[in-house]
């Protein structure tokens, strides 16, 4: 019942080649100590307390809760480690136990985060309509601003939106202004909503928080009719009246924090947001873009025109090519069947009285904007 | 047992323990010094072990949503520790993982009001928003030393060799502060003042670090780092002044598409300068470590480091070819999948199955997933070729270039009183400095 091994005190920087013997008759049973070359004893151990530590591999590293924290038996090669344990059967004991112990926080902690998420995704939809309306507008303006500045950057490559019809008093300029000017009023809203047309091959249409709207001119050439363009820029201007905006930055904002702290690097927090970001606007938008269908309908009730159109056009731009709907996959809020059937039954209603959104001169000025309009659907068919 | 009785008390009671009456206990203590010896240091681990220890961490940190980092850091160390062999005795790391999260719990609390900070930056016109970024860089940056610094105490507090424990006094805010100021000067003399700084750091760590109840003594000064520094410094700026000249003088550009990029010859002047930038941080890196190292000293013992460039060289190299095919199978793999929906969506008219696809892909619900799947496998990838070529052969080469002359004057260290700062490594975690 014997073992050889390397011994440290843990008071003194000194290493020791040891014999160890167990001590049976003394009470408790110890584990005593001699130097290999003089037998002579250096220490007592109570071996029921001595423990193992992690160490490397063909070591075994005892400790003592008795002991100086520091002191240790080192023992190494197969056959010595076989006598080690043979003689203090308990060791393992206390790596069980730790091993065990560590599991358990690792298991709160793993709880506690999956609580901090659960209550995250159910609560930030909740909270983040209640922060925006702390949110003062004048501030959201000028953060709908500072995004428009950065917009027209990336956008423009920094040389300026060109814009379809600079000239605001122009026929189809006051044409749109007018228009928005009826869909927010009597609404309550503390926006002003300006929508500017700019010339680009890209079909979309945006609104910035605070109220800038962007049309731009693909999607401009590709509505056929004065439903369609308002369907679509009603649209818009929902998003602006429900501070959607706003309220997807305070929601990607907190996501971000939360996927930093899961992935521990709050430097990366720019990647984190993004994909946070990505994360809430797909949970989020659907939500939106519902609520921004809704306030399109009920603009199309009040003014009299036919909020279909706004699928319509949605489908068209995105039925245009195979290569779109590939990109599409990217895109956060394509029109599912879903939305569709909620724009048609909107739009089932029966109008109370139907009257033209615009006069066929200010019309023809909005299609007329961005240079020539595209042939009509209607007109290439009847040609060919 | 107090291990604050003066002179060998402690000595006495072992041997009195011993129960022999020895007369001359002052023996093994003249004997050390007499004898000149060198010990040497052996690094045994191996990057196959390595590796299964973090690919292990990668596995169980999917269902701990992340938290296992912290028991992975420790094994890791844990890892490094036990195999580094100075003078056949082991290093010993006794850290505990849950206080490494517990420091991370810590590092949060200041993290969120800077979060914050930065959401309400965010929200601001153009020419504040550009302000108070830098602002909060440069707070970020003092932080980080204070980290650094914490860091270093909370990994040096928590290793044993020979069952004695080292310790880092000095004032981490301190060494935050020197830091920044001295990054002020550095950056105001374009670099030119950085040897000053980095031997002040390094004078700072190593003056406050102590083995027990003895303290280490650095030598090293400014000029200890400036020739490795300036050579490497030096000649970089005139290989890329001249690469910049060449590649203006040569025009050669081919276009690809509407993009445009270098031509071959270009290519191989930017490669070449590369690889040179490559070449001399290997110098730089391994010669100021040899040269700040060798001068450190514990008592009698003195510490001799003498790292190659070379081998340094290569794992640096190994580690670019490493992440060039990473991120060229990555994306091989990316454009076959974006292929494939491309392919499915077209023909999405006709075949069922594909058109569902194409669908799944529209709801978003997939290419989220798919986006968080591609970017946990590039962070995992990288980061485990970072750890096992760079960080793996760094601290392997570090090891086995380091000899200690006079060893046995160490045996007469005693250990000093507990440190008990429970509180982990906190904000280091969160700003994700310290690699071992």
């Amino acid at each position: 019942m014997e073992f050889k091994g390397r011994y440290q005190n843990g008071l003194v920087a000194e290493v020791r080649d040891v014999h160890c013997v167990l001590d049976l008759a003394a009470d408790p049973v110890s584990l005593v100590i001699l130097d290999q070359v003089r037998g002579d004893v250096l220490d007592r151990w109570p071996a029921t307390q001595a423990y193992l530590l992690h160490s490397r591999m063909l070591e075994l590293r005892i400790a003592n809760r008795g002991k100086p924290p520091g002191a240790r038996i080192a023992v190494s090669g197969i056959d010595e480690m076989r006598a080690a344990q043979a003689v203090l059967p308990n060791l393992t004991r206390w790596h069980r136990t730790d091993a065990a112990r560590q599991a358990l926080i690792l298991l709160v902690a793993t709880v506690a985060l999956v609580a901090v998420i659960l209550a995250y995704l159910f609560g930030v939809p909740l909270i983040s309509d209640r922060l925006v309306a702390v949110i003062p507008p004048s501030w959201e303006v000028k953060v709908g601003n500072t995004a428009a500045q950065q917009i027209e950057a990336s956008i423009s490559s920094g040389k300026g939106y060109r814009l379809c019809d600079p000239d605001p008093n122009s026929l189809a300029n006051r044409a749109i202004s007018g228009f928005v000017t009826r869909v927010f009023a009597g609404l309550d809203s503390p926006f002003a909503p300006t929508v500017t047309v700019i010339k680009t091959d890209i079909p979309n249409a945006f609104a910035l928080p605070g109220g800038k709207t962007y049309y731009f001119s693909a999607l401009l050439q590709a509505s056929q009719s004065p439903d369609e363009f308002a369907g679509v820029l009603a649209h818009e201007l929902g998003h602006v009246y429900y501070r959607h905006g706003m309220q997807s930055l305070i929601a990607s904002s907190a996501t971000g924090l939360l996927v930093g702290f899961v992935l521990g690097d709050m430097t990366g927090l720019s990647l984190a947001a993004a994909i946070g970001t990505s994360l809430i606007d797909n949970r989020f938008s659907r939500q939106s873009e519902a609520e921004a269908d809704g306030f399109a309908g009920a603009a199309a009730q009040r003014l009299g025109y036919r909020v279909s159109g706004l699928a319509d056009l949605l489908d068209r731009v995105a039925k245009d090519d195979a290569y779109s709907r590939a990109l599409a996959l990217f895109s956060n809020h394509p029109l599912t069947d879903a939305r569709r059937k909620a724009l048609e039954a909107m739009a089932d209603v029966p109008l109370a009285d139907q009257k033209p959104l615009f006069t066929p001169a200010e019309w023809d000025a909005i299609r007329r904007m961005c240079g020539p309009p595209a042939p009509l659907w209607s007109d290439w068919i009847a040609a060919g | 047992m107090d291990p604050s009785l003066p002179g060998r008390a402690a000595h006495e009671i072992v041997r009195i323990g011993g129960g022999h009456d020895e007369p001359g206990h002052d023996e093994p203590m003249t004997e050390t010094t007499t004898e000149q010896r060198t010990a040497t240091v052996a690094f045994t681990g191996s990057r196959a072990e390595l590796t299964g220890i973090i690919l292990r961490g990668y596995a169980l940190m999917l269902p701990t949503l992340g938290l296992y980092r912290f028991w992975q850091a420790t094994w890791k160390r844990r890892f490094y520790w036990q195999n580094t062999v100075i003078d056949g005795e082991p290093l010993e790391y006794t850290g505990r993982a849950s206080q490494l999260l517990l420091g991370f719990l810590f590092a949060l609390a200041v993290f969120v009001p800077v979060y914050m900070a930065l959401f309400y930056l965010s929200m601001q016109e153009t020419d504040y928003l550009l302000a108070g970024y830098l602002g909060l860089g440069a707070l970020l940056w003092f932080f980080m030393g204070y980290g650094i610094y914490r860091a270093r105490d909370f990994r040096l507090s928590r290793t044993l060799w020979r069952g004695i424990r080292f310790n880092l006094h000095g004032n981490a805010w301190g060494y935050a502060i020197r830091r920044f100021l001295w990054s002020v000067v550095v950056f105001a003399t374009v670099g030119l003042a950085y040897p000053w700084m980095a031997s002040s750091l390094w004078r700072y760590r190593w003056k406050h670090t102590w083995y027990g109840d003895r303290r280490f003594e650095i030598a090293g000064n400014w000029r200890t780092v400036a020739l490795p520094f300036y050579v490497a410094f030096f000649c970089n700026i005139g290989v890329f002044t001249a690469a910049l000249v060449v590649l203006t003088g040569l025009k050669d550009i081919i276009a690809i598409g509407r993009v445009q990029v270098p031509g071959p010859m270009s290519s191989l002047v930017i490669l070449i300068a590369v690889v040179f930038l490559l070449l001399t941080l290997a110098y730089y890196r391994a010669h100021v470590a040899s040269r700040m190292l060798s001068t450190v000293s514990l008592g009698e013992a003195k510490l001799k480091v003498e790292l190659p460039t070379w081998p340094l060289f290569i794992q640096y190299v190994g580690y670019g070819l490493a992440i060039v095919v990473v991120v060229a199978v990555l994306a091989l793999v990316a454009l076959l999948a974006i292929g494939g929906v491309v392919v499915a969506s077209g023909v999405g008219s006709t075949v069922q199955g594909a058109d569902g696809l194409a669908m799944a892909f529209q709801s978003g619900t997939l290419n989220v997933v798919l986006l968080i799947g591609a970017y946990l496998v590039v962070l995992a990838t990288f980061g485990l070729l970072s750890e096992v070529i760079i960080g793996f052969g760094w601290w392997r080469l570090l090891a086995r270039s380091a000899t200690i002359e006079n060893p046995q004057s160490i045996a007469t260290v005693k250990a000093s009183t507990e440190d008990t700062s429970l509180v982990g490594q906190g904000i280091a975690d969160a700003l994700n400095v310290g690699t071992y």
